[in-house]
């Protein structure tokens, strides 16, 4: 008799048909990039290049790139109203852009044209939340895609080390009334993200939904207005950036011994699981989240 | 609050501008329309003076109609209708409406696996998530492999997308003589649109005979000879929970040529049997019941 063995704790494999292995960059649009520039810097960041052909700058802080658009094209597009920045697009970085580019514009993404001029990288982008893009990156291993695009400032450290040991965590895209499941099922479809159930939480908003990247390197937040704000019909945007850090009032102290502000109410716990940064010119608020 | 405030007529049923119809609608109590890609495109100052009309009028749009024969298709006829959708998609979010209506296809070259069907279905749906638009996608009685609402209602659970739901047209159920039993089987969450309509014919058998009543001479709810039914398929909607919108899907050549208040004034009749007679829903209170002291 052959006793059959079943591996009874198998965990089924979570799909990844895109190769997402994180986030290359996030990028702001404004129309005030010295004044965002700013609000970066006192977050940790340093611009370490500048765009050859758009008024674009590479900021970057251990391993975060941030891209601040200033191109009046973008910065138009973006909406932004009164100089506010938002974010207006992030990069996955992902196994193959093309391929990656293909199956979004089969599963019914919207595609983006580049406006990549000669000798620049034409990187596939679709249409995210808002007026918002999700850009594909292939090339994170071999080289760098800013030594392409970038010129390097002169004399800077192309390499700044990260205040805090912050990293990208997350992103938090407000979304419209009841329209978590629709996302959540374009999320999943389109980038294989998986739901977390509502019981496991992070940082200190436990609101709306969240999901996980398929690399497990990043989540994505999810909120819809709350009831009492039925007459809330603002644009769905990506809101805010989430770090990781291994010790949240470390970086506390750190941040504002910088300068930056912190929310403090009894309805958060700074300090603790997290903290949120008060929000700058308007709309740039940060969230740091226990890692 | 407003005895009509769950009705809404189509601009299919009238003649005359945008402008005109829109005034003959919020002149007869209604205060949501359901829209058609034609009122924007024939518009003569564009697309754009069209939904400023349209925004201007202050009617909330109970959808915007209609895209034909999308799902099925493959190679470049699938490339040519995802090109129609997306403009379909950008027009319907330029007006504000949240649902895009879907209708089935009649199309030969189109292939009849409902998994492909859904598949295809779904891709629209996620083209609509961005633009924060539902598709109703509705079984036409001459749909060549969907033509009645237990199949279209197939096809959405097959597809298993919540921004993609079914559409109801009362004249495709009763022309195709569907059994209303059906409707228990519907989740009414995913019911995105009801469009009612009666007509005077007590059998259309043929798909010929079926296109040519429903293009010409369908009658506001309870005007034809089968409300009775649409009493019956109201009552059932409401018993198993809808509580979404019902709008006036009558294509009618005499309506075409009678003066725009004359139409609106059959629809508020209309809609006030329905709401009244049928679903026994009690009028508003007057306004000064609810003004506080």
């Amino acid at each position: 008799m052959t006793l059959t063995k079943v591996n009874r704790e198998a965990v089924p494999e979570m799909p990844n048909r895109l190769g997402i292995a994180g986030i290359e960059f996030i990028e702001y649009a404004t129309s005030r990039p010295q004044a965002l520039g700013q609000v970066l810097e006192n977050m940790g960041f340093r611009p370490v290049a500048r765009h050859r052909s758009r008024e674009v700058t590479l900021y970057r802080q251990g391993t975060m790139n941030l891209v601040v658009n200033a191109n009046p094209d973008d910065a138009r597009v973006s909406g932004t109203v009164d100089g506010q920045p938002v974010i207006s697009a992030v990069a996955f970085r992902v196994q193959d852009a093309l391929k990656a580019h293909n199956r979004c514009m089969e599963l019914g993404a919207w595609s983006v044209g580049s406006h990549a001029q000669a000798m620049e990288l034409h990187i596939p982008a679709i249409h995210g939340p808002g007026g918002s893009r999700f850009y594909f990156v292939d090339r994170w291993q071999e080289f760098s895609i800013y030594d392409i695009d970038f010129k390097p400032i002169p004399t800077v450290d192309p390499n700044p080390p990260a205040l805090a040991g912050m990293s990208y965590f997350g992103v938090v895209q407000y979304i419209g009334a009841a329209r978590s499941a629709d996302w959540q099922t374009y999320f999943e479809h389109m980038f294989d993200f998986t739901s977390i159930p509502d019981e496991e939480r992070f940082g200190i908003l436990p609101k709306g939904k969240l999901m996980k990247s398929p690399c497990g390197t990043f989540l994505w937040q999810l909120v819809e207005p709350d009831v009492w704000m039925e007459g809330d019909d603002s644009p769905e945007c990506l809101q805010r950036i989430g770090f990781g850090v291994p010790d949240v009032a470390e970086a506390v102290i750190a941040l504002k011994a910088r300068g930056v502000e912190f929310v403090e109410s009894t309805r958060l716990h700074p300090e603790d699981r997290g903290a949120l940064t008060r929000a700058a010119l308007g709309s740039v608020a940060f969230e740091l989240v226990h890692k | 609050m407003n005895l009509l405030d769950g009705y809404g007529m189509d601009t299919i049923t009238m003649a005359g501008t945008l402008e005109a119809k829109l005034a003959a609608m919020k002149g007869a109590g209604f205060s949501q329309v359901m829209l058609m890609a034609r009122d924007l495109v024939t518009h003569p100052g564009g697309v754009k003076s069209a939904v400023e009309a349209v925004r201007q009028s202050g009617m909330r749009p109970t959808g915007f109609q209609v895209l034909r024969d999308f799902e099925g298709l493959s190679g470049h006829l699938h490339s040519y209708k995802l090109d129609i959708a997306k403009s379909m998609l950008e027009m319907c979010a330029a007006t504000g409406s949240k649902v895009l209506l879907a209708c089935s296809s009649t199309s030969r070259h189109a292939t009849q696996d409902l998994d492909q069907i859904a598949a295809d279905l779904k891709k629209l749906a996620m083209l609509a998530v961005p633009l924060g638009i539902k598709v109703a996608y509705e079984a036409l009685s001459w749909g060549r492999t969907v033509n009645e609402f237990p199949a279209s209602w197939d096809v959405v659970c097959r597809a298993d997308c919540p921004n993609l739901g079914i559409g109801l047209d009362s004249f495709h159920i009763f022309a195709a003589k569907t059994s209303l039993d059906a409707i228990e089987e519907l989740d009414p969450s995913k019911i995105f649109l009801v469009q009612l309509s009666d007509f005077m014919w007590q059998e259309t058998p043929t798909f010929e005979e079926r296109m040519t009543t429903a293009r010409t001479f369908r009658v506001f709810p309870g005007e034809g000879v089968h409300s009775e039914q649409l009493a019956d398929l109201v009552l059932r909607l409401d018993r198993i929970g809808y509580r979404g919108d019902y709008s006036f899907e009558v294509f009618n050549d005499d309506y075409q040529q009678l003066p725009l208040d004359t139409v609106a004034e059959r629809a508020r009749k209309s809609a006030t049997w329905l709401h009244q007679d049928v679903l026994h829903k009690s009028a508003p209170l007057p306004e000064w019941t609810r003004q506080r002291a």
